[in-house]
């Protein structure tokens, strides 16, 4: 079990991921985008899923995600950024 | 980068991984627990100096319950380049240079000047033009408010209400799917015209002043030194980038996430540590009438509000986050700061601002038609798919 974060470029993206992981029985958390992370302001969505994969899929179908982070023992590593 | 480099990532050690100091996941979250109670602490800490350095510039000059207003200060400084003819308000605030600039310096010290641009400049130029419309309708931005607040000033306390009910529609609209659409890398060079800009203002300032215009009279001619009033602004500039300080932001934040954001302890502190202040300054006045550079029109110091709340939650921040994220790179919020220098030259050309005596004369129409065209941003970015507008 991994733990990863989405951030977005609008907010609708981040309510939108939360809303989808909760009906999908995820642990979801929306949270201000760790300042390690990103400069700007916003909220992301920090979630648990079992591997990788699970997580893009998910993110994947977010609307205007900016990128997926997983948090691992050596700090944040990007999965993807768009 | 694909999912399959992650480990390589990991390993190496690459530029992309951001290293925090933990030995496994739940351990993560461990730490990031710790981390939240250390941000708290940090933007506790940020609102307390904000406080301290506003009633530090109160206390050498600026006027009453102004120690920083980024809205004023820009209107101030549209005036003294001779955008507006208000005489009362014309000065080149120096506090806003230092804003810019330290945002700037800071950004780069740290290795965070990456500009990123382009996305709807003529919207948010025009949003910052009905942020300033608001705040010199009530008379301040946020961070003026709560200053005023902490000084006894219940006038504010309207406008707080007012800003809270212009956060809390704005979001309604963010759940429904507003956004002004993504951003893009931008040259360095583009990200650092407003910081150069700032110098070049400063320069004039220092060596050929006379080709500004001051006030001789009124709040304009008030003002702390030059030189402290650079130095606070550089401050609060790099600590405005650091902590990510906004005004309007952690309200936002608090409504859509349901849960009481670290920025939040930001306003706290500054409120608490400036009631303190001014209590010991003998500054502290409670009461709606006779509270310096405010009136007591309840129902436009909500609604000044309320528009400021409305359009800084649709810019993602409010005029002093603008600012900020103007001097570190941003061109979007250099749009919606020019928007605030042409809605203070508006609002003053066309007697639309309002003075201790009560709003402008041609508020009413000026907000009317400013109400309008906000709102229909609103509805047009989230209602409709932009790339077909």
């Amino acid at each position: 079990m991994g733990n990863y974060i989405a951030t977005f470029y609008s907010h609708f993206g981040a309510l939108s991921l939360y809303k989808e992981l909760q009906a999908a029985g995820v642990r979801a958390e929306m949270m201000s985008v760790p300042r390690k992370l990103s400069s700007s302001c916003g909220i992301c969505v920090s979630f648990d899923c079992d591997d990788v994969g699970a997580a893009r899929t998910f993110a994947d179908a977010g609307i205007e995600l900016e990128g997926l982070y997983q948090a691992h023992d050596a700090g944040f590593a990007v999965i993807l950024q768009n | 980068m694909s999912a399959d480099s992650n480990s390589e990532d990991l390993k190496s050690g690459s530029d992309e991984m951001l290293k925090v100091d933990n030995s496994n996941l739940s351990g993560w979250e461990r730490k990031e627990s710790r981390l939240k109670i250390f941000h708290v602490l940090f933007l506790s800490a940020v609102g307390a100096i904000v406080a301290i350095t506003a009633l530090t510039l109160t206390a050498l000059g600026n006027p009453a319950n102004m120690g920083f207003c980024v809205a004023c200060f820009l209107r101030d400084i549209a005036g003294a380049v001779g955008l507006h003819s208000a005489a009362m308000v014309q000065y080149v605030r120096p506090e806003i240079i230092g804003i810019v600039l330290g945002a700037f310096i800071f950004a780069f010290a740290r290795k965070e000047f990456k500009p990123k641009g382009g996305s709807a400049p003529v919207t948010r130029f025009v949003l910052g033009l009905a942020m300033m419309m608001g705040a010199l309708i009530f008379l301040g931005c946020p961070l003026r408010m709560l200053l005023r607040i902490s000084a006894g000033d219940l006038n504010a306390i309207v406008g707080l209400f007012g800003l809270v009910a212009g956060i809390f529609v704005a979001t309604l609209f963010l759940k429904k799917g507003f956004s002004l659409k993504r951003n893009y890398d931008q040259g360095k060079l583009e990200g650092s015209l407003l910081p150069i800009a700032a110098l070049i203002l400063l320069g004039i300032v220092l060596f050929a002043p006379v080709i500004l215009l001051f006030s001789i009279e009124g709040p304009g001619s008030m003002h702390a030194p030059l030189l402290i009033a650079l130095a606070a602004g550089l401050a609060i500039g790099a600590l405005g980038f650091a902590s990510r300080l906004c005004f309007t932001g952690g309200i936002r934040d608090a409504i859509l996430m349901k849960k009481i954001p670290p920025m939040l302890w930001a306003f706290v502190a500054l409120l608490v540590v400036a009631f303190v202040g001014n209590l010991i300054l003998g500054t502290f006045n409670l009461g709606f009438a006779d509270q310096p550079i405010a009136h007591t029109d309840g129902l436009w110091n909500f609604l000044g509000m309320t528009l400021v709340g409305f359009s800084a939650t649709l810019l993602a921040g409010c005029p002093f986050r603008q600012l900020v994220l103007a001097g570190s790179g941003n061109p979007d919020s250099v749009m919606a700061v020019a928007g605030m220098i042409a809605g203070a030259a508006l609002m003053h050309n066309f007697n639309m601002a309002s003075s201790p005596a009560g709003i402008g004369e041609n508020a009413v129409y000026g907000f009317i038609v400013i109400a309008v065209i906000v709102v229909s941003i609103a509805v047009c970015n989230t209602f409709f798919d932009r790339a077909q507008l």
